[in-house]
């Protein structure tokens, strides 16, 4: 058996030295407590893609540098929420910024966040934050109806899918999940349990479709498979954006409707978080108007809970629709309470 | 006794690595507030829809094992055994799939096939629109596993033949035809390495998440995803990953009992008996043609895909700008734990092959069941275990995700070690000993030099399969350490197609480097010596 | 007039910078019993691997009953074409199958039927001794009985050429002495062309009509045993 001592000894080398540097990077990554805030941790639910670059403005303007978590897709997401119940005994992060307020209110009924009442949460209105400052909401999706251009009638309320002539052209993603959830819920605390089931019934018996995401559904629109679908606002911009054969109905608008929810992103200070100070710093940053412009005109398309705040011409500022007046904790508390019937109604 | 107690504390590591996360999992998932409870798993037991999902993951994990058996193994014969031309780049260019995430193949199939791929102008939206239907559900995850797996029966093939004593084809060879001497004495003589590479594929296939994930087809990895995460219930997601660790723990327990022994007679024939080649002759180019459109469709379209979709300096642009940090990461972490692996896999396949300690067959389930085993499974339970204020400083840190490879990639190592150390005989450590030379001196001096090239294989492995996993380190990863794979999933949503492939392709190249590397050395050295 | 079975026309074969086989030429005439000797790495093993056809000659031309089998590098005749038997030195015996399957499988392969399959392995079986043990594995039975299974599945398809590579290197004595005198009964019995590898000389000389010598891949002598005997002799 040939045996060619310079290979074998540079291999061993090659060996060593990368152990070496591997632990060397490493190591400093394992030293938790700075002297010095240096860094905070930020774990995030709104998509990497809108939510990195105003954590990169927030690196630029303080010098903080900020390690997140990011979801990955509504329905499917692994990184924020567990963690963060899973890490309560242990808090990892210094912040949770929610895509919704349910999670929000959600973890302050699991006591996993703490109140912190921001100066920057002055301008936005009493409904989109926690009266003891456990989440604050800004930047603001709505739920609207994304209907394809080549429908003659347009759908103005959420009963148009109980509506015969829609029956087996409407499609609606998966309430077990995301903001479809906290829109079930919110109906259900809005018109009672027995109406909302009636809905819900009704809108199997109308043969709705299910999709798995509002991405999806919007895109099942746009392709005209189906005549319309309730999707987040920027899920429909988006596709307006792209050119797709596509329009935007705001519904429950007339004087007596119950309007369009609303769902804001939200700032929440975790309980325990390593670094308050830094991560108060950041959430006022987050709640700012100057944050909000830019997500208002980034692709995500997100209305500013401010007043004021400069948005794109297409867009329609939140005082110009009729919005839907819930409380979030109540909504986070019917959301748990009727997850099994959910389950039975998607077939679980 | 130094051997001993270097053996034991490696066994020992591997079972509280790998072993112990599982285990709390199990028992948190089963005591709530001081308390028996399986009221997860009754819930577990009475879901329509965690039956269908198990169906669904069940089918999705036969029809890909049989696909790539049936597929495989004549191609693993047509590229191992004849004389066919370009096998051996037929075969490197096979094999690319195995070494990327499968949901980069999926990713690329979506923008070629999707309703606004590649081909959608060439085949309009109608047609696209059927295709789309085929492809976001079971067939286009048939189709996506298929690709990414049939590397492995090819490739377990072509180890197994070189396994088989040529005399014994050339004994048959005197009264019977190619054909009849595969049939009659080969194939049988290598069907237990056949099985069990079609039981990895089915383990690999019933424990993928980023495909079904992707195409949108409801499967049990995805239930325990979900379960932890939309409805933070960690004694569901326990309970849902406990039928994945149960069937996963059966099919181990087939290939123990009828396999084990005959997969360990790994012995590659000595190097001067020549192992006898099928001449192709008016099959030859036809064969050819057929080779190069299977590798054609499986591995250079959906690549050349990903290529023309990211087409665009300014997707890189963008890409490396959003990815940078993470690229190095993946490198750094791949890098670090291949050379963990390396160790680890090298002590316990000493272990196995020399039978030195008792548990040794128990070390060698171990490792295997860990692979095996779902990666979410394997994150639930690495939280589950070093989420405590006292293993902070694992738990915050990237080692968390280097004890992720360890635990789950250890058995590769271990195999490619155990069939290194097979082919160095007894005598050699033995005549080292007899000189009165220490264990640590034998290994250190005689083992490891003999055993390089298996060293070197390992660690190749090692790093391709740190640097392409994805469930486990999107569980468990440090914020602020996520390395690139985990950052291209995390984009998909939202994230625009174009930067999404020109990201497929950067992790393609940092895959593909080291390999590349260690391929074009001997030749660099070659020029440079002259021989 | 005795008629040439085997001849091997000026036949080289180099492996890598390692000349097996150079400029080789041999001749053997049918029913008879020649032995190869020689040392380790002579090119024993490569002459027979050539007969046989596993592998072709890089130059020079072999003819088996006068027809052209293989030359520079082709290989016209395929091995199971030849009528060739063969027992390796590791007898190659298919652990999967039983006594009884080795021995099918040729006539399996050549078609043919089944009641004449049959009575073949079953006299054949007797005659090398191993009546009652056709469903036994190879695992199962002593060095000797391996031996015969592997001499029956050679025999069994009534090759006119037999070729040996050291077939009883790995037995004790006496059972060599036993089995060579078999082998030559078993020869004298059947009629077969015997060319028969050993680097014993014991064991070439009870067997063998002639005896060629090989050294480097060149025959150094050949002839009878008595003229073998001087040469080797006088070496």
């Amino acid at each position: 058996m040939h045996c060619n001592l310079p290979v074998i000894k540079n291999f061993f080398r090659f060996l060593i030295v990368t152990t070496i540097l591997g632990m060397l990077l490493l190591l400093p990554a394992c030293t938790q407590k700075e002297q010095k805030v240096k860094s905070i941790t930020v774990y995030v639910s709104e998509d990497q893609v809108f939510s990195e670059p105003i954590l990169n403005d927030f690196e630029t303007q303080t010098g903080i540098k900020v390690k997140a978590v990011y979801d990955t897709e509504e329905a499917k997401s692994t990184g924020a929420m567990n963690r963060l119940i899973a890490e309560k005994d242990n808090p990892q992060a210094d912040v949770y910024w929610a895509n919704e307020p349910i999670r929000a209110e959600i973890l302050k009924q699991k006591a996993i966040s703490a109140p912190y009442i921001s100066p920057e949460a002055k301008g936005i209105p009493s409904m989109f934050k926690d009266p003891h400052g456990y989440w604050t909401g800004f930047s603001a999706r709505v739920r609207v109806f994304i209907v394809n251009t080549q429908v003659k009638r347009k759908p103005l309320s959420i009963s148009d899918y109980l509506d015969p002539y829609w029956k087996g052209k409407t499609v609606i993603a998966n309430p077990l999940f995301g903001t479809t959830t906290s829109e079930i819920a919110a109906l259900f605390t809005l018109w009672g349990n027995k109406r909302a089931k009636e809905f819900m019934m009704g809108m199997k018996k109308n043969m709705v479709a299910i999709s798995t995401s509002n991405g999806e559904s919007a895109d099942f629109v746009a392709a005209g498979r189906y005549a319309f679908s309730l999707v987040d606002s920027d899920d429909a911009t988006n596709r307006l954006r792209q050119g797709k054969p596509v329009s935007i109905v705001y519904p429950d608008q007339q004087p007596k409707d119950i309007g369009c929810l609303v769902v804001p992103n939200a700032a929440v200070l975790i309980k325990g978080a390593p670094h308050p100070e830094a991560a108060k710093r950041f959430i006022d940053f987050l709640l700012s108007p100057q944050t909000e412009s830019k997500l208002a005109f980034a692709d995500c398309a997100q209305i500013p809970l401010h007043r004021g705040v400069k948005i794109p011409p297409e867009m329609k500022p939140l005082s110009s629709i009729k919005i839907m007046h819930v409380d979030y904790a109540r909504v986070a508390k019917k959301m748990i309470e009727i997850q099994p019937f959910l389950k039975s109604w998607v077939g679980l | 006794m130094q051997k001993r107690t270097v053996l034991t504390l490696m066994a020992g590591l591997i079972v509280i690595i790998g072993l112990l996360p599982v285990i709390s999992m199990l028992l948190k998932s089963i005591i709530i507030d001081g308390h028996l409870s399986l009221n997860a798993y009754y819930g577990l037991l009475n879901s329509k829809r965690q039956w269908t999902l198990l169906k669904h993951s069940l089918t999705l994990a036969s029809l890909v094992t049989i696909l790539t058996t049936v597929i495989g193994v004549p191609t693993g014969i047509l590229l191992g055994k004849t004389n066919l031309f370009l096998r051996k780049l037929f075969l490197l260019i096979l094999t690319v799939p195995l070494l990327l995430p499968p949901y980069i193949i999926a990713v690329s199939y979506s923008d070629l096939l999707g309703q606004e791929g590649l081909l959608t102008p060439l085949l309009g939206s109608t047609l696209m629109h059927h295709i789309n239907r085929w492809l976001f559900g079971l067939p286009g995850c048939t189709i996506v596993l298929f690709s990414a797996f049939l590397p492995i029966p090819v490739i377990f093939t072509i180890a197994f033949l070189r396994t088989v004593n040529p005399h014994m084809e050339e004994a048959a060879r005197l009264s019977a035809s190619w054909g009849k001497v595969l049939k009659g004495i080969t194939l049988p003589m290598i069907l237990p390495g056949i099985i069990f590479s079609a039981l990895l594929v089915f383990l690999l296939t019933f424990g993928e998440f980023g495909v079904p994930n992707f195409l949108r087809y409801g499967v049990f990895p995805v239930e325990s995803f979900t379960q932890f995460s939309a409805f933070y219930d960690f004694q569901a997601a326990t309970a849902t990953s406990m039928p994945m660790a149960i069937i996963t723990f059966f099919a181990l327990l087939i290939e123990a009992c009828f396999l084990r022994e005959k997969t360990y007679q790994i012995q590659t024939v000595q190097d001067n008996i020549q192992t006898p080649v099928i001449c192709l002759q008016r099959s030859h180019i036809p064969l050819t043609i057929a080779t190069a459109i299977m590798v054609l469709c499986i591995t250079i379209v959906p690549i050349f895909t990903l290529v023309i979709k990211s087409a665009n300096p300014a997707a890189y642009a963008w890409a490396i700008n959003r990815a940078g940090n993470s690229l190095i990461r993946s490198i750094t972490y791949a890098t670090t734990g291949a050379t963990l692996l390396t160790f680890s896999g090298f002590l316990t396949g000493y272990l196995i092959q020399t039978r030195s300690l008792k548990i040794w067959r128990a070390v060698d389930s171990l490792t295997i069941f860990l692979f095996a085993l779902p990666g979410t499974v394997i994150g639930i339970g690495l939280i589950s275990l070093w989420n405590t204020p006292w293993t902070n400083f694992i738990y915050a840190s990237p080692l968390i995700i280097l004890l992720g490879y360890l635990a789950k990639y250890t058995a590769i190592t271990s195999r490619i070690s155990i069939n290194q150390l097979a082919k160095i005989p007894p005598s050699m450590e033995e005549a080292a000993q007899i000189t009165g030379a220490s264990w640590s001196r034998r290994m250190i001096f005689i083992v490891l030099p003999l055993s390089r090239h298996g060293l070197i294989t390992a660690w190749l492995a090692g790093y391709v399969f740190s640097l392409r996993d994805t469930a486990i380190t999107m569980m468990v990863y440090p914020a602020g350490h996520d390395t690139l794979p985990v950052r291209i999933f995390t984009l998909m949503a939202n994230g625009s197609s174009e930067m999404i492939a020109s990201l497929c392709i950067i992790l393609i190249i940092a895959t593909l480097l080291p390999l590349g590397i260690i391929l074009l050395l001997p030749m660099f050295k070659r020029l440079r010596y002259g021989h | 007039m005795d008629i040439k079975v085997i001849e091997l026309h000026s036949v080289s074969k180099v492996y890598n910078d390692y000349t097996a086989l150079d400029h080789c030429s041999l001749y053997i005439k049918r029913g008879k019993r020649v032995v190869i000797l020689g040392a380790s790495g002579c090119g024993k093993t490569t002459i027979l691997r050539l007969i046989a056809g596993f592998i072709a000659p890089d130059t020079g031309r072999i003819d088996l009953n006068g027809q052209q089998v293989s030359a520079d590098n082709i290989i016209m005749v395929p091995p199971e074409r030849r009528n060739i038997g063969m027992v390796f030195q590791d007898l190659a015996l298919w652990p999967h199958l039983s006594v009884h399957g080795n021995l099918a499988f040729g006539l399996k392969a050549q078609a043919v039927p089944k009641k004449e399959r049959e009575k073949r392995i079953h006299n054949m079986l007797q005659l090398v001794g191993l009546s009652g043990l056709e469903q036994r594995r190879p695992s199962e039975l002593s060095g000797g009985q391996q031996q015969r299974v592997a001499l029956a599945r050679a025999l069994i398809l009534q090759p006119e050429i037999m070729l040996m590579d050291e077939p009883l290197s790995s037995l004790d004595e006496d059972l060599n002495i036993r089995l060579r005198t078999e082998i030559v009964e078993l020869q004298e019995k059947l009629g077969f062309t015997l060319l028969y590898v050993t680097h014993n000389l014991e064991e070439a000389f009870s067997i063998a009509h002639t005896v060629v010598v090989l050294k480097q891949g060149r025959i150094e002598f050949q002839g009878s045993v008595n003229q073998v005997k001087r040469f080797w002799e006088g070496y």
